[in-house]
C-alpha cells in the first residue's frame, strides 16, 4: 500500500491535480433547473404531507411559545419602562371620618417635611368625579360616595419616595391616614417579573429552538432516507451536491418560514386578546402603554427565526448524509 | 480511454478486492469483465466511476486521473459516462420518459434539450411506443431498456454496466447485449460487468477474466470461460 502511495504521488503524470473543465452554466440553465428542483421539493412535501404536518406543527408550537416569551417580556419592559415618573408619587388616603380641616392641616405639615417638593389635595368629591367619569357602571352602582380625601405627594428626589413612604405609615406620627401606597412597589415587582420571564423564557425558548432544530433535522433525514434511490441516481448521473441538497434544504426553508407564518398569526390574534382584556382592566399599570412591536414585526422575527430553524436543520441533515453516499 | 496500473483496492479487516490489476482500454471497445462473484467485478467499475478510490496504483478515464480529482469535480466527471445497473434504478413514481429526463434535468439540461434527446433515447432503445409507462406497468426487460436510455440519453464516451442482464431471462438478456453492442457500434466505449456466460459466448467481443482480485485472462473475442486446448488428433492406427 505505501509503495502504491509513493507511486501515486511522485510519478511525472501525476505530480500535479490537473485542471478540470467545468461547463459554463448559463441564467437560461439556472432557471430551468430552479424550477425543477422548486418542483420536485413540492412534489416531496406532497408525498410526505404528514411529515410535513406533524414538523410545521412542530415549528409552529417552538415558535409560538418562544414568540410568546419574547412578546411578553418586551411588552413588560415596554410597561415598566413606563413607569419611573411613578416612583416620585405617594398617595395618601385619609380615613373617612376625618374632617377636612384636618386633611388641609396635614397637608401643610406634610409639605413642611424637608424631603417633600409638593402636596397636592385630591377630595373625595373631586375622586367621586373622577370615578364617574372613568367608571360610571361602578359609580352607578354605588349608593353614596365611599371614596375618602386624598393627598399626592411628590417627593424632592426620587430616593426619598421609599423613606418618605415608610415615615408617612406611621401610624403615631399621622394617625388621620388609612393607606399609604407607592407605585414603586408595583414596579419593583413587575421589573422582576420581566427579569425572571427573560431569564426562564429565554432558557425554554433556547430549549424549544435546539429541539426544533432536531425535529426539522430529523424530517429532512426520512425525506432523504424516503430518497436514496433518487439521490443515487442523482449522483451517478453528475448532479452535483449543491443540486441534490437544493429540494431538501427548501423544504426545510419551507417548513420553517411556514411553521414561523403560523406561529406569528396565532401570536398576533392573542396579543390582541390580550392588549383588549389589557385595556378593559383600566389599570393605572397597564393602561394604554403604547407598544414598539407591532403585527408587521412579530410577523417577520417569527418567519425569519422559522427560516433558520429550517434551514439550520436541513442543512446538518444533508450535510451528515451526503458526506456518507 | 481507460487506463488502470497496478491498481489495488483494499478494505480494512477484508480481504483485498482488487490486486495488481493493470488493464487498458482503448476508445470505441466492446469489454466483458468476468469472474465468480466476489472476484472483484463491481469494484472494478465502481473504481471506474469514481465511486470507489484506488488504495494503490493509479486510475484514469477519459483523460482523467481519479485518484487526484477533487470531489467536488466527480458529478462533472460523471456526465461524461452512463451507468447500468442490474436493479435498473428507475424512479418508480415517474413515467419512462420522465426517468430518462431526469439523467438531463439534473445536470441543467434546457427544455428543448429534453424535449429532442429522451424521445430519440428511448426510440434507440427500443422503447418510443412506450413512454407514459411507469416502471411497474414494464417487463424487467423493459426497465432495462429504459435505464439503458437513462444513461445514454447525454451521449457519454463511456457506457458501465453492472450485471446488466441479471435480473432477466435468456431471451430478455441477448436483446440487452444486442443493445449495448448496437450502442458501442455508434462509438461508445462499453464495459459490462457479468457472469452470464450465454450472452459474452454470443457477444464474442474482448473478456477480462477476474479472479480473487486479480485478472487471470484477457482475450480479444473471448469466451466466458477460457476455451479448452483443441482435442488432440487421434493416433493413426
Amino acid at each position: 500500500m505505501a509503495e502504491g502511495r509513493l507511486a501515486q504521488d511522485f510519478s511525472p503524470a501525476s505530480h500535479r491535480r490537473p485542471a478540470f473543465r467545468r461547463p459554463v452554466v448559463g441564467p437560461a440553465i439556472m432557471f430551468t433547473s430552479l424550477m425543477f428542483l422548486t418542483r420536485e421539493c413540492g412534489r416531496d412535501i406532497r408525498r410526505n404531507s404528514l411529515l410535513s404536518v406533524a414538523t410545521l406543527g412542530a415549528v409552529s408550537v417552538c415558535l409560538i411559545v418562544s414568540g410568546a416569551v419574547g412578546w411578553g417580556a418586551i411588552r413588560l419592559h415596554e410597561i415598566a419602562s413606563r413607569q419611573p415618573g411613578r416612583f416620585e408619587e405617594i398617595d395618601v388616603f385619609m380615613k373617612p371620618d376625618a374632617p377636612r380641616e384636618s386633611v388641609v392641616a396635614l397637608k401643610a405639615r406634610i409639605l413642611a417635611l424637608p424631603a417633600v417638593n409638593r402636596v397636592k389635595l385630591v377630595t373625595r368629591e373631586e375622586a367621586w368625579r373622577s370615578l364617574q367619569r372613568d367608571e360610571p357602571t361602578l359609580s352607578d352602582a354605588l349608593p353614596d360616595n365611599p371614596l375618602p380625601d386624598a393627598l399626592q405627594v411628590f417627593p424632592r428626589r426620587p430616593a426619598d419616595t421609599a423613606v418618605l413612604t415608610e415615615r408617612l405609615r406611621d401610624v403615631s406620627a399621622f394617625p388621620q391616614i388609612a393607606h399609604v401606597t407607592d407605585a414603586s412597589r408595583m414596579v419593583e415587582t413587575m421589573m422582576a417579573g420581566e427579569r425572571i420571564v427573560k431569564v426562564i423564557g429565554g432558557v425554554i425558548a433556547a430549549g424549544l429552538f435546539a429541539a426544533t432544530v432536531f425535529i426539522v433535522f430529523n424530517t429532512i433525514r426520512l425525506t432523504v432516507f424516503a430518497r436514496r434511490r433518487e439521490i443515487r441516481i442523482m449522483q451517478l448521473v453528475g448532479a452535483t451536491s449543491g443540486f441534490i441538497r437544493f429540494p431538501l434544504v427548501l423544504e426545510g426553508l419551507f417548513h420553517g418560514v411556514a411553521g414561523g407564518a403560523v406561529a406569528a398569526l396565532v401570536l398576533i390574534a392573542a396579543a390582541r386578546i390580550g392588549s383588549q382584556w389589557a385595556a378593559a382592566l383600566r389599570s393605572p399599570l397597564l393602561g394604554d402603554v403604547p407598544t414598539q412591536v407591532g403585527p408587521l414585526h412579530i410577523l417577520c422575527s417569527l418567519t425569519v427565526a422559522g427560516a433558520l430553524i429550517g434551514l439550520s436543520g436541513s442543512y446538518l441533515s444533508m450535510r451528515r448524509y451526503l458526506r456518507r453516499v | 480511454m481507460i487506463d488502470l496500473q497496478d491498481v489495488g483496492v483494499n478494505y480494512p479487516g477484508h480481504a483485498q478486492a482488487l490486486s495488481g490489476v493493470t488493464l487498458h482500454v482503448d476508445k470505441g471497445e466492446f469489454l466483458s469483465i468476468v469472474g465468480p462473484t466476489g472476484a472483484g467485478k463491481t469494484t472494478l467499475l465502481r473504481l471506474l466511476y469514481r465511486g470507489e478510490t484506488s488504495t494503490t496504483g493509479t486510475v484514469t478515464v477519459a483523460g482523467q486521473n481519479l485518484n487526484l480529482i477533487r470531489p467536488h469535480d466527480i458529478p462533472f466527471f460523471r456526465r461524461k459516462l452512463g451507468i447500468v445497473f442490474q436493479d435498473f434504478g428507475l424512479l418508480p413514481n415517474q413515467t419512462a420518459y420522465e426517468n430518462v429526463a431526469y439523467a438531463l434535468r439534473v445536470i441543467g439540461a434546457t427544455g428543448a434539450t429534453i424535449r429532442r434527446q429522451v424521445p430519440a433515447a428511448l426510440d434507440m432503445v427500443g422503447m418510443a411506443h412506450r413512454p407514459d409507462a411507469y416502471p411497474a406497468q414494464l417487463s424487467g426487460g423493459e426497465q432495462q431498456r429504459v435505464a439503458i436510455a437513462r444513461a445514454i440519453v447525454h451521449d457519454p464516451v463511456l457506457l458501465l454496466a453492472d450485471e446488466p442482464t441479471g435480473n432477466l431471462d435468456p431471451d430478455t438478456s441477448i436483446g440487452i447485449m444486442e443493445l449495448l453492442l448496437h450502442i458501442n457500434v455508434r462509438g461508445t466505449t462499453v464495459i459490462s460487468a457479468t457472469h452470464d456466460a450465454v450472452v459474452v459466448d454470443r457477444t464474442r467481443r474482448r473478456v477480462v477474466a477476474l479472479d480473487k482480485g486479480e485478472i487471470v485472462r484477457d482475450e480479444e473475442e473471448g469466451l466466458y470461460k477460457e476455451a479448452l486446448p483443441a482435442d488432440p488428433e487421434p493416433a493413426a492406427p
